[in-house]
């Protein structure tokens, strides 16, 4: 126990389910009111604006489509992110992956040649390979020469944006672009199909459903996923039993990668049909995912519920900018303000914190 | 127009666009060193640079808009410091999130100060006698100013502190092993509270350089993504001062140059180097012996608690 | 449990709300109050081109009693289709106006799902029915621009440093060079690009390393002050784009090209509330509006062609032209802008002969070039130095 002159920290034996959910939802709660005072600033009452934004994001069928849509990649990236997450590796890297899923597909769509049928497929596959293909090099760095994930994964990042820019201002710009950084349209047959009316490309949502459910029984019931835990909770333990950290990373960072990677597809097959520029298409969803995966509590099926509420945000955003006339900014203070207090309330859950007013 | 003058006008715009680099870094640096890894970098210089931009509007003084851009982004990281350190929340997500802060706040404050002329900006100085010096005179004296000076008198000063001094033990022990330097009595939270402080004073410094100094005007989100590049400096300067001003001009000359080879050299390919660079220095590194000496302090990102384990 | 109960919920109201029927916004009665949504790209405070389109919004709003504007401001290439649908379906909007290249196929794809409505893209070249095309042009007043850097650079070497190579920006880097050519043959102009429309730091390195290349007059396309202020620094002369951008540097700014977007605004709008001009006849509409239809104007500011600081130097140097005679720099930028503004149109800077820096010759003597040629300009006129991709 660790005692200051005003805090007392004490490690907690048991954490039950419900006060990490109720402590998730004050948090959250937290965060709304903080953000709320920025509404103030702007001339805007909270509860008005949480009205419209509630409204905008979910009233409205056009709304609803838009939040669904926004929480497909964060879906998929996020559901990728708990088994990351589980093992212990710090994936800051979803944003790279995403891009590579991007350029694999792209790169099968534009110059392939297959046949119709098989383009989406293929493009799927390769989307994962790529994705996961990014996600494997900083965990081989990571398992072999010991060196930091957080900071490889950042890195690749920055390489994948400057990759992307360097195809699409060079070898992959489209004739059709008329000298813009954009490659060609992808043929029909390689665009997702959406749901009427909307930009929901569903089969990726699909899967991502899927693989949640998926993940969730591979870290529950599997022996892989057993294994990945006590890597995550017990490396100690995990090298006495003989289980193998290189094995256990390259597998989660294979799967984090690669549903990355699909996402990113995703986005290109479902929403664009083409590569524009990098920051267009990834729009920050790699770095939203890990708050989504976060909150989660390293659930994949939570990721089901914490991207949705974060498509909420998103959507959200885009209607303040149209009806409010707010800043779109102020979405990136509400994210930083969840994440914050989200991570501030850990301390109440892993600790008993109380006060006291004794000295050392 | 000859070779020379080519690569005395390069080197003259790396010192200028290298400063926010180095002064980041810096910081950065002894942050680190302490052990918390400070992943906000970028959300505390777009706060300094925010600060530092309005202050010198509003008062005409642009140097008390640096010192504001200092402070503001000290604060900034206090916060940082307060969930790593005393709450011992994950520091990855605890920097991100700070990050995200800072960009989403400074965006919202920073609507309609946009396309503002400073003023008073801080101005180019040339050294009278200095400047005739042949090569280094034009490059170093000529069309600086002083916060560029400032910086790299920082270096010497936070180099020798770090390793020739008491202090600099100390924060070095904190951050290769905490429980034994508590065991010696050292205030373990206090050292890592103010070498995270000291990181963010010196990143809204370099804000506050980019929109007081270097345009100088503001715009959201002009730091561009610069403080990801001072946290691959840091790793690349294996966290020495020193190094880290190496460091810093390197990078800076890749960006200068992106410009200036731009017939030559695909841009993308220059601009993706310093990410490039950092990762190939930490697996030439990572190879035995050499970590031991120059490798990332070992408690880096670890919450200390005493008596834990 | 909990947690699947949502996910089932989930997906069949998404299934749900899709399979309804779409609210159809209904078609717009001509004389009815007009409500019109604007499309930005970039922020409106970026002093370049969303500002400008936003000053003409404005000036619409103010001139036209039955008008109603509402505007989004950047808004991501890629993004532009859910907020066409937003301004229609939420805010009721009639007419959407989205002002990027890079909004084209988003444009169409909304103007196809919502064939009741009306669209205008800027500077694009897809059509429907109901969307139209529109472009104000600076290739003229580039032209004269280049005159005048011809005559007022020092160490023949002038600098243009270009957003994106796409046609628009060729096309205007072309007339620059034309104007520079004909008044001092023994210039260059110097190229840099930057990648992005909106980027200070970029637009300064880029500066920089052409001042080092001995440039000393700057023109560029890029949407903020910062290559004023880089040149005014050291003493140069340049232009300033889109905005007027004078107070940047009242010392060393020449002139400039200013946009008034609202000509085509004002003229179109008061088109569709008249009505005719409506969702079904837009098809061949494509305002390529120049100098004669004042879209554009020349100057550092409105009402100011030329910084009187430089008035000395210009009709200091004097120039032989075939058909006006010895004439000075001054004149003949003014005569030319005469020339131009002449509903007939009596000169084009891209009157041929006219050869790229490979040697061929691309326009004939005696000919012009046609809109179609203008807008897919993509080859570089002799005189121009530097990377063109």
């Amino acid at each position: 126990m660790k005692k200051t002159a005003w805090l007392n920290v004490e490690r907690r034996s048991v954490t039950s389910g419900r006060l990490v959910f109720a402590v998730s939802i004050i948090a959250i709660l937290a965060a709304l009111v903080v953000a709320g005072i920025f509404f103030q600033i702007y001339g805007v009452s909270p509860i008005r604006a949480y009205q419209v934004i509630l409204k905008g994001a979910l009233g409205s069928r056009l709304g609803l489509a838009e939040t669904v849509r926004r929480a497909i990649p964060l879906l998929l990236i996020g559901v990728g992110l708990t088994i990351a997450f589980r093992a212990l590796f710090w994936n800051i890297g979803a944003e790279g992956q995403l891009l590579m899923g991007a350029i694999a597909a792209a790169g099968v769509a534009l110059f392939s040649g297959l046949p119709d049928p098989l383009l989406l497929p293929v493009m799927f596959i390769a989307g994962f390979a790529g994705g996961a293909a990014w996600g494997l090099i900083p965990a081989f760095l990571k398992v072999k020469l010991g060196i930091n994930d957080v900071i490889t994964t950042l890195m690749m990042n920055y390489i994948a944006i400057y990759l992307m820019e360097w195809l699409i201002h060079g070898p992959w710009k489209g004739p059709t672009a008329r000298g813009f950084a954009y490659t060609d349209q992808f043929p029909r047959a390689a665009w997702l199909p959406t749901l009427y009316g909307t930009r929901i490309h569903w089969p990726t949502l699909v899967l991502g459903l899927l693989l949640a459910l998926v993940m969730y029984i591979l870290v529950t019931r599997t022996r892989s996923g057993f294994e990945i835990r006590v890597v995550g909770e017990n490396p100690d333990a995990a090298r006495f039993a003989g289980i193998s950290q290189l094995k256990t990373t390259l597998l989660v960072m294979l799967i984090a990668g690669g549903f990355a990677g699909l996402a990113g597809v995703g986005e290109v097959a479902g929403i664009h049909h083409k590569l524009l520029g990098p920051l267009n298409i990834s729009m920050g969803y790699g770095y939203t995912a890990i708050i989504v995966a976060w909150l989660a509590r390293r659930n994949p099926l939570a990721v089901i519920i914490t991207s949705f509420l974060f498509a909420i945000i998103i959507s959200g955003g885009d209607v303040i900018k149209v009806s409010l006339g707010l800043p779109f900014q102020l979405i990136n203070v509400f994210n930083g303000l969840i994440l914050f207090f989200l991570i501030g309330s850990e301390v109440f859950i892993r600790y008993k914190v109380s006060f006291s007013f004794r000295g050392q | 127009m000859g070779w020379e003058t080519w690569i005395i006008t390069t080197l003259s715009r790396t010192l200028a666009y290298g400063t926010p680099l180095l002064l980041g870094t810096l910081g950065e640096i002894y942050a680190e060193r302490s052990g918390v890894l400070n992943l906000g970098v970028e959300g505390m210089m777009i706060m300094g640079a925010y600060s530092a931009f309005t202050t010198a509007y509003i008062t005409g003084n642009p140097w008390l808009g640096i010192l504001v851009g200092g402070v503001i982004g000290g604060i900034f990281s206090l916060i940082h410091a307060f969930a790593s350190v005393t709450l011992k929340a994950n520091q990855v997500v605890s920097g991100l999130s700070l990050t995200m802060l800072g960009l989403g706040l400074s965006g919202v404050f920073g609507r309609g100060w946009e396309g503002k002329p400073l003023p008073n900006p801080i101005s180019s100085i040339t050294v009278p006698g200095l400047s005739k010096i042949p090569i280094l005179g034009p490059i170093l004296f000529e069309g600086q100013n002083l916060l560029v000076y400032l910086t790299i008198l920082l270096v010497p000063l936070l180099w020798y502190i770090l390793y020739r001094t008491r202090i600099g033990i100390t924060i070095r022990s904190v951050g290769e092993n905490p429980a034994t330097a508590d065991s010696l009595g050292i205030n373990v939270d206090r050292v890592r509270y103010l070498c995270v402080f000291l990181g963010g004073l010196l990143a809204g410094v370099a804000g506050g350089y980019l929109s007081v100094a270097y345009r100088p005007a503001w715009t959201e989100g002009m730091t561009a993504g610069m403080g990801w590049i001072v946290i691959a400096l840091t790793i690349f300067a294996f966290w020495n001062p020193a190094h880290g001003m190496l460091g810093a001009y390197f990078f800076g000359a890749l960006y200068i140059l992106s410009f200036r080879l731009q017939p030559w050299i695909s841009p993308e390919f220059l601009k993706a180097m310093p990410y490039a660079f950092a990762i190939l220095v930490l697996v030439v590194v990572s190879r035995g012996t050499l970590q031991k000496r120059m490798g990332a302090p070992a408690a880096l990102s670890v919450p200390y608690t005493r008596g834990e384990e | 449990m909990r947690t699947r109960f949502a996910v089932v919920t989930l997906v069949a109201m998404a299934i749900v709300f899709s399979l309804a029927s779409v609210a159809m916004a209904k078609e717009y009665v001509p004389g009815d109050p007009l409500k019109v949504g604007f499309i930005y790209v970039g922020p409106i405070g970026d002093l370049g081109w969303s500002y400008a389109h936003d000053e003409a919004r404005r000036i619409c709003e103010a001139t036209f009693p039955w008008l109603e504007t509402v505007y989004v401001e950047s808004v991501s290439e890629g993004d532009e289709g859910l907020y066409i649908d937003k301004l229609v379906q939420d805010e009721g909007c009639d007419v959407v106006i989205t002002t990027s290249f890079g909004f084209m196929d988003g444009t169409l794809e909304a103007a196809l799902r919502h064939p009741d409505q009306i669209f205008a893209h800027c500077s694009g070249f897809k059509r429907n029915d109901n969307m139209m095309t529109y472009m104000a042009d600076f290739y003229q007043i580039y032209y004269l621009n280049g005159l005048m850097a011809g005559a007022l650079t020092e160490t023949n070497k002038v600098a243009y440093i270009g957003a994106f190579p796409i046609p628009e920006v060729k096309r205007h880097m072309d007339a620059y060079t034309v104007g520079v050519r004909e008044v001092n043959p023994e210039a260059d102009v110097h190229i840099r690009w930057i990648y992005e429309w909106f980027s200070p730091p970029a637009a300064k390195e880029a500066a920089q390393a052409l001042l080092a290349d001995g440039c000393d007059v700057f023109a560029f396309t890029e949407d903020s002050p910062t290559i004023v202020q880089e040149a005014a620094a050291s003493g140069d002369a340049s232009f300033g784009h889109y905005s007027p951008m004078y107070d940047f540097s009242p010392d060393h700014i020449v002139s400039g090209q200013i946009a008034h977007w609202e000509a085509i605004y004002l003229d179109f709008l008061a088109k569709v509330y008249a009505g005719s001009c409506t969702a079904h006849n837009l098809a061949n509409v494509d305002y390529w509006w120049l100098l004669q239809e004042k879209a554009v104007e020349m100057g550092a500011k409105p009402g100011m062609l030329i910084n009187p600081v430089y008035d000395d130097r210009l009709k200091a140097v004097m120039v032989d032209d075939p058909v006006l005679g010895t004439i000075s720099v001054y004149d003949l930028v003014l005569k030319r802008l005469e020339q131009m503004s002449d509903p007939s149109m009596v000169f084009d800077p891209f009157n041929g002969p006219i050869y790229d820096r490979d040697g061929n010759l691309k326009v004939p003597a005696g000919l012009r070039m046609s809109v179609f040629e203008l807008t897919t300009m993509d080859w570089a006129v002799d005189g121009l130095v530097g990377p063109w991709e």
